[in-house]
């Protein structure tokens, strides 16, 4: 049975602050002797990346081999070995981590590199400037780096992503620092990285506006460490005094002399932080915790050892352990602290009474009664607190035997934390080595335990712990899928490609089938296929391209793969006719002219739509594009439209003139379009007719652009009325359009003689009704009236009511002798005036 | 152009009142909220594009729209004294130089290269002038590669931010929505562009996560084909990667009908003659606003002088044109007289409005019988209603002063004659000959060609001899640079207006568009003869047209209201005797149509089937659903669900006539009172 948690703790402040160191695993020589290496950890039960430092001596023999080039090696926190690779670039100046594991590696070119723990790494520059006076130190947080350059100057990236790197205020220095650390931007108060410098006896902070002096005058420094919080400062000078200040510099927290301290020998090597209220100052084979009140313990350990700050704890690595020391939490020291009285306490007392049948355990849940639920969940806190499960197992038994004395309890913490514990021991098992703590778990969400998990390609445990919290299984399938295209390699054997085609296929097949049983939908399909094209497996990114559902997620691979025509015929199918655009515009940048327009002539109606949206495209913005386009496709009707559409636009005749001859031209080459061809002559008839015309007129009015009709009836209501009859002739003008134009337009200039000769000029084709209507439309009465009785007879009455002739209409009615008419005249006849003349009609004709 | 007569080009007809105002809501919200996200503080000038500002201010007060902008840039920096003093401005995005004060400049567009070019334009000489502002282009409904593309071109690009304001289903009537894109038929038809189509699925992929799944979706045409397609699609993305998992059924909806305006080509072809239609064609109506004299508009300077009932003296006409004109917007909720008009034969409004200023006049009269102080207080206080509803008869009735003497005119007759005689296939040489005359007397150019392609599509084709002639005229009257108009209209997809018989090498694509109307005319019962009065008509939705019922109309009658279709008139005198409205006795009503189960076209396979274009029949299921019992639970959704009314919603890709939403309306009055 393991040990009694109080077996690991030790006494700070006469016993009322508690600290426990907890080994984690034992490494029993898996790793190197860290004193010959340079070595970087990651937070957060993260692993090790280590470096052998070329500035040590090291015993040439057999156990350690000779590098001529730098290597990189990773371990996880239990000491296996996680990645081992080769630095072949320029010196290396400082590693470090990302806030997803990932390893940042910056060299003196200003050159650096993400490395993720499957060795692929995606490299970024800090610009051509820190290229030439190269990066002489950096610092890595989890969100970016500062790096100093030869000349002292300070470069900020923020992100991962590859940011342009930003130049934060110059501090003027004319040596390098002493030392100097940062604050992490999520920790200051301005909210932006904070760097601070030991120069000379003073401590510099710079952000991106400013570098302020603080004025100390106790450096310089030989170690600089922001707690993790951001809040304090750990400041160790030359002569071995270990300070502690605010980071604002305005309150003095602790001082102590690292000097007096029994048992250390040589240097300081590393001053970490222990949480946020106890430091951590290392020597060979001794590691010192520094509590805020300047009391002390003492851990021992073989050789060289190296700690890494958590935000509740440290880690220390040394040759043969992994520890984690940490304060102990306050729900523990309230159950298990000696002689703690706290309901917790008495809960879990009486837990164990029960157990072991003791009738006290009632007498103990009595006492505390009123604090039951409190005590319960401070018992559930506790349990997540613990390394081990045989103590977790009982404080949740304890917590769950409390649970029953209570009426009405909320069971949603006991349930997660049972749950989470199991996640937990999972992922803290050697081989896997994550000894994450239940509150860093809690600060980094599940969902980034999940991505530590899939980046190490533990993908089947990453799958269980994610559908066990029931989260979506998507980007474990991701990841899942991308490696497993990474580690298939093209089926070598069998014959060239043939063999490749099946395995791409027996790849592409197993992805599909693994993501519709599990369920992944929201994985797009098109970011694996992505990948896929990246290592160059173009068959299998565009078999998988084919199960992606969104089009607008196809559509750029593909035309990154070349794949013109599936990429248009896509687009096309997928409707969105900002992504057919967005294809055509793309081509027609890349193709040669010609072959842009075969691949959408190729493509028959499939591609129509395509071929539509380039016309609309082209008409607006590009219409020497379209003429082209509609020449080699041989489409004669759309080049003569648009030839008319283009002199519809011009406004010198001559060229107007010539566009409509262009477009006579093109249809007269189509047989079908005779009649079209004939029309396009008239036009530039007309048009010349037209410029004649004005010409005649001396420009005193315009012709040219008019309709033929509006021709004629300009013409006529300028007196040219044998102009007039002429394009009549020319343009065989029928007669009855001819003469409603001219009745129209000698109405409008008022020339009733000409329109009563007009109309004597022959028999009216149209009739002499329409020249009543017409006058009387305009409101000429009385000349409307003249032309009544040239009317067919039966429609005569009404006509003269609309000429509001009604005795007129009386007698009409006399002359046919319709009685019935007449009645109802004289019932719709507006007074009794004409009322009595049309009496008198109806009486005469009896 | 010549087809549609309808200003708004993708409607939706929604049979019962859904609450449609939540859309209004969304794109008020989703306005407010992109030009929130402009990036920018302190004063904004907004530049509208003209064709937007319809449809906007059926959404917000356009003239709001500028203190909106304030208080949005407020909303940010509620302290800050520059905004509240930052004097807004609002500009017409149209040709030539902006001139701007403030910093911000926000342009509000369709992603359309003709505004795009303007835009650049303005900021170029901007930029010659050396002044700085800050640009951002808000496009509608969303961003477009292709407005990216031109500024690129144009060398701008650097220095606008590109977002977009996704203004989709804006409800025009509590029972209409729309998306007010005025230029859907052309692009769709005539430019083969089918961005309105991709737009449409969204928008009803919108409509559906607002309200459900549309249980079964039936369409007709090769528009709603893609479009049930496109809304499949979307629907199986959001399910797969919405946050709230599946979309469920929606109880409200039975079905969704889409229908391709090209299914149906000859209802626009026709001179609407409900009111609302008259309105559209006579005056017009644009984004549910009309242009009206003020005078009707303004209070009448004696509002206690009772109306004179409905006059039809014909008011000069000429005289009203020179009155300065305002924009007035149509709306039932807020004139319940126009509700009562709006669908009404414009025959029997005349006698309608007569009604309703009797009825008023008999209100106001109310006031000499008041006694006691009681009853004249009850009088003042009902007096705002009556004034505002005197206020809406008289608007009524100048309206229809301006649109009787249109109906009197000679080719209003002719052109009225043309299409009945048409529809009965009636003499067609006659007829084409007709149409020539009223293009000898110089009709409106919209109204011949309308014509002309209504014979054309009726008899399947205009001799070629007298096409050519008359093609020729009317290039001569109006102008040859119609001819390219005269070639869309001859070239597929439309082929509205083509000769018989077609010319040997006409491609097929022409040939299989050819449309049988004959046929469908008996089997859809199209044409109600006989010289039956209009009051007997009203028992048919083919009042709407006099004795013609629209197509689009019949095949949603198809669907949704099969005895509809097929009822003869026998039922009919039965309705008339029971009830002098005819249509609301719910006995007749029942004997004669009922709704039923969607089942989709059953029934009418053959007649569908015999319309040029793809049917749909797609049923839809939850995703939770399997596929094996799909069926079983549509049909279990169908039955439980009989007992409570069911929205179907209608669907016009590339717009619809206001005698077709009149029509719907009718068809679905019928089906509520079956409903209950």
């Amino acid at each position: 049975m393991a040990d009694h948690p109080t077996a690991s703790w030790q006494a700070m402040q006469n016993g009322n602050v508690f600290y426990r160191r907890q080994q984690l695993y034992s490494l029993n020589g898996k790793l190197p002797n860290l004193g010959d290496y340079i070595v970087a950890g990651c937070r957060y039960a993260g692993p090790l990346a280590i470096m052998r430092d070329n500035t040590k001596l090291i015993a040439v023999g057999r156990a350690t081999p000779i590098f001529a080039k730098a290597q990189i090696q990773i371990y996880s926190p239990a000491g296996e070995g996680l990645l081992l690779f080769t630095w072949d670039q320029a010196k290396v100046i400082r590693f470090g981590w990302t806030g997803d594991e990932r390893l940042v590696v910056v060299n003196e070119e200003g050159v650096y590199r993400l490395y993720d723990l499957q060795g692929d790494y995606t490299q970024f520059s800090l610009g051509s400037d820190a290229g030439e006076v190269g990066v002489i130190d950096a610092r890595i947080h989890e969100t970016g780096l500062v790096a100093m350059t030869g000349s002292l100057h300070l470069l900020e990236v923020k992100g991962w992503e590859g940011a342009k790197p930003l130049t934060l205020a110059n501090p003027g220095l004319s040596e390098p620092p002493f030392v100097w650390t940062l604050i992490p931007p999520d920790f200051t108060i301005s909210r932006h990285v904070e760097v601070l410098l030991s120069v000379e006896s003073s401590i510099l902070t710079v952000d991106n506006l400013e570098s302020v002096d603080q004025r100390v005058s106790r450096g310089p420094f030989t170690h600089m460490a922001p707690s993790p919080n951001g809040k304090s400062l750990a400041l160790l000078t030359f002569s071995g005094m270990l300070w502690v200040v605010s980071t604002d510099f305005q309150r003095n927290l602790a001082e102590f002399d690292t000097g007096k301290v029994v048992g250390a020998e040589g240097d300081v090597k590393q001053v970490e932080w222990c949480g946020n209220d106890a430091i951590l100052v290392t020597w060979d084979g001794l590691a010192l915790l520094v509590g805020p009140f300047g009391d002390t313990l003492q851990y021992f350990y073989a050789g060289s050892m190296f700690s890494i700050t958590e935000p509740d704890g440290v880690r220390i690595i040394a040759s043969d352990v992994c520890d984690f020391v940490q304060k102990v939490p306050v729900s523990t020291a309230s159950v298990f602290r000696p002689g703690s009285t706290s309901p917790a306490a008495i809960l879990y007392d009486a837990w164990e009474n029960f157990s072991h049948r003791s009738p006290k355990a009632d007498e103990n849940i009595r006492s505390i009664r009123p604090d039951l639920v409190s005590a319960v969940d401070e018992i559930i806190d506790a349990a997540g607190q613990e390394w081990e499960p045989v103590w977790q197992r009982k404080l949740l038994n304890a917590a769950n035997f409390g649970k029953a004395f209570l009426d009405l309890y909320n069971p949603t913490d006991f349930v997660n934390m049972g749950k989470t514990l199991k996640v937990l021991n999972a992922v803290r098992f050697y081989e896997i080595g994550i000894p994450i703590t239940h509150s860093q778990y809690n600060y980094l969400s599940p969902t980034h335990l999940i991505s530590r998990l899939t980046s190490r390609n533990l993908h089947l445990l990453a799958l269980r712990v994610s559908s066990y919290l029931s989260l979506p299984p998507d980007n474990v399938l991701k990841h899942w899928a991308t490696a497993k295209i990474l580690k298939s390699k093209p089926v070598s054997g069998g014959a060239g490609k043939d063999a490749d085609m099946t395995g791409d296929e027996e790849v592409s097949r197993s992805i599909v089938e693994k993501f519709e049983k599990l369920g992944g939908v929201g994985v797009s399909y098109a970011e694996i296929a992505k990948k896929a094209w990246e290592v160059g497996r173009t068959g299998l990114a565009t078999m998988l391209l084919d199960h992606e559902p969104r089009a607008s997620d196809q559509v750029p691979l593909l035309l990154a793969m070349k794949e013109d025509r599936i990429a248009l015929q896509k687009a096309v199918d997928s409707g969105n006719t900002d992504l057919v655009y967005h294809v055509l515009l793309h081509l027609y940048n890349r193709l040669p002219l010609g072959s842009f327009f075969r691949l959408i002539e190729d493509g028959g109606s499939r591609l129509a739509p395509a071929s539509r949206l380039l016309q609309v495209y082209a008409r607006e913005q590009n219409p020497e594009m379209l003429r082209d386009f509609f020449y080699s496709d041989d489409r004669r009707v759309e080049s003569a439209v648009l030839s008319l559409e283009e002199a519809g636009r011009m406004q010198d005749p001559a060229s107007k003139v010539t566009s409509i001859k262009a477009a006579q031209k093109f249809f007269s080459e189509d047989k079908e379009r005779a009649f079209e061809a004939k029309m396009m002559d008239e036009y530039s008839r007309l048009l010349n007719f037209q410029q004649q015309l004005e010409k005649e007129s001396s420009d005193q009015i315009t012709f040219f652009g008019l309709s033929v009709d509006e021709t004629i009836r300009t013409c006529l209501l300028n007196g040219m009325v044998k102009k007039a009859d002429k394009v009549k002739s020319d343009f065989k003008v029928p007669d009855k359009r001819f003469w409603y134009l001219k009745l129209h337009a000698l109405t409008a200039t008022r020339d009733f003689e000409g329109l009563e000769l007009f109309s004597r000029s022959k028999r009216s084709p149209i009739g002499y009704e329409a020249f009543v209507r017409h006058l009387v439309e305009k409101g000429h009465l009385k000349e409307a009236t003249a032309y009544v009785a040239r009317c067919d007879a039966h429609k005569r009455v009404d006509l003269y009511v609309e000429c509001g002739e009604w005795r007129m209409a009386g007698k009409e009615c006399k002359d046919r002798n319709d009685k019935a008419k007449l009645e109802q005249l004289r019932k719709s006849c507006p007074n009794s005036l004409i009322a009595r003349e049309l009496d008198q009609i109806a009486t005469s004709m009896k | 152009m010549a087809a549609s007569t309808s200003p708004s080009d993708d409607q939706t007809r929604i049979q019962d009142v859904l609450d449609v105002s939540l859309l209004k809501e969304i794109a008020r919200n989703s306005l407010v909220h992109s030009l929130n996200s402009v990036q920018v503080n302190g004063a904004k000038t907004l530049v509208l594009d003209p064709s937007l500002a319809g449809p906007l201010s059926l959404v917000i007060e356009v003239s709001l729209l500028q203190v909106r902008v304030i208080k949005c840039g407020g909303m940010k920096e509620p302290d800050s004294q520059e905004q509240q003093h930052g004097v807004d401005k609002m500009f017409w995005l149209e040709a030539g130089p902006l001139s701007a004060v403030t910093t911000n400049i926000v342009y509000l567009c369709r992603p359309r290269i003709k505004w795009v070019k303007i835009i650049a334009d303005q900021i170029k000489r901007h930029s010659r002038e050396s002044k700085s502002h800050t640009y951002t282009i808000l496009l509608v409904p969303r961003v477009s590669t292709l407005v990216t593309r031109v500024l690129e071109e144009e060398g701008v690009l650097g220095d606008v931010t590109i977002s977009a304001y996704n203004l989709q289903f804006i409800p025009i009537a509590d029972d209409v929505i729309s998306l007010e894109n005025d230029n859907a038929f052309k692009e769709i038809w005539v430019d083969g562009d089918e961005t309105s189509v991709y737009d449409s699925a969204q928008a009803l992929h919108t409509l559906q996560k607002l309200f459900g799944l549309f249980p079964r979706i039936v369409g007709k045409g090769d528009c709603a084909a893609r479009l049930t397609d496109l809304l499949a699609g979307q629907t199986a993305q959001s399910t797969n990667t919405g946050p709230d998992g599946s979309l469920a059924l929606s109880e409200k909806f039975d079905s969704l009908i889409v229908l391709d305006r090209r299914v149906d080509m000859i209802t626009p072809f026709l001179t609407q003659l409900t009111y609302e239609g008259l309105i559209d064609e006579v005056v017009g109506i644009k984004n549910s606003h009309v242009e009206v004299p003020v005078s009707l508009l303004n209070a009448p300077s004696n509002p206690n002088a009772p109306p004179s009932a409905a006059s039809t003296s014909t008011a000069p006409a000429p005289a009203l044109a020179k009155e300065k004109k305002r924009k007035h917007h149509l709306s039932s909720a807020t004139d319940p007289i126009f509700s009562e008009l709006r669908d009404l034969n414009f025959a029997s409004v005349g006698k309608r409005l007569n009604k309703v200023a009797r009825r008023l006049d008999e209100d106001y009269k109310a006031r000499h019988k008041a006694e006691s102080v009681a009853q004249l207080r009850d009088f003042v206080g009902k007096l705002g209603g009556l004034q505002s509803e005197h206020q809406a008869l008289r608007l009524h009735t100048g309206l229809s002063e301006i649109i009787v003497p249109h109906t009197r005119t000679e080719i209003f007759n002719q052109s009225l004659e043309i299409q009945q005689n048409l529809l009965a296939s009636y003499d067609v040489p006659g007829q084409i000959t007709a149409i020539e005359n009223l293009l000898a007397q110089g009709a409106d150019m919209q109204l011949v060609i309308r014509l002309l392609c209504l014979a054309s599509v009726t008899t399947g084709g205009i001799r070629s001899k007298s096409l050519e002639n008359i093609k020729r005229e009317i290039l001569q009257t109006y102008g040859y640079n119609f001819l390219p108009l005269l070639l869309s209209l001859a070239a597929p997809p439309l082929a509205v207006l083509l000769p018989n018989p077609l010319s040997a090498s006409t491609p097929a694509a022409v040939a299989e568009l050819k449309y049988p109307f004959t046929s469908l005319r008996k089997s859809l019962r199209l044409l109600i003869e006989g010289s039956e009065s209009l009051d007997e008509l009203e028992n048919d939705i083919s009042y709407v047209y006099s004795g013609y019922a629209p197509i689009s109309v019949r095949l949603v009658q198809c669907v949704a209201q099969k005895g509809g279709v097929i009822s003869n008139p026998a039922g009919k005198e039965k309705a008339a005797e029971e009830d002098a409205d005819g249509r609301k006795g719910k006995a007749s009503a029942a004997a004669k149509v009922h709704a039923h189960p969607i089942v989709g076209f059953k029934g009418f396979e053959d007649v569908v089937g015999s319309i040029p274009g793809k049917t749909v029949d797609v049923t839809q299921q939850s995703s939770g659903l399997g596929g094996a019992d799909a069926v079983a639970s549509s049909a279990a959704t169908l039955s439980s669900h009989r007992e409570q009314t069911t929205i179907t919603v209608v669907f016009f890709i590339g717009g619809c006539t206001y005698t077709e939403i009149a029509a719907l309306r009718w068809a679905g009055r019928q089906n509520q009172g079956e409903n209950g």
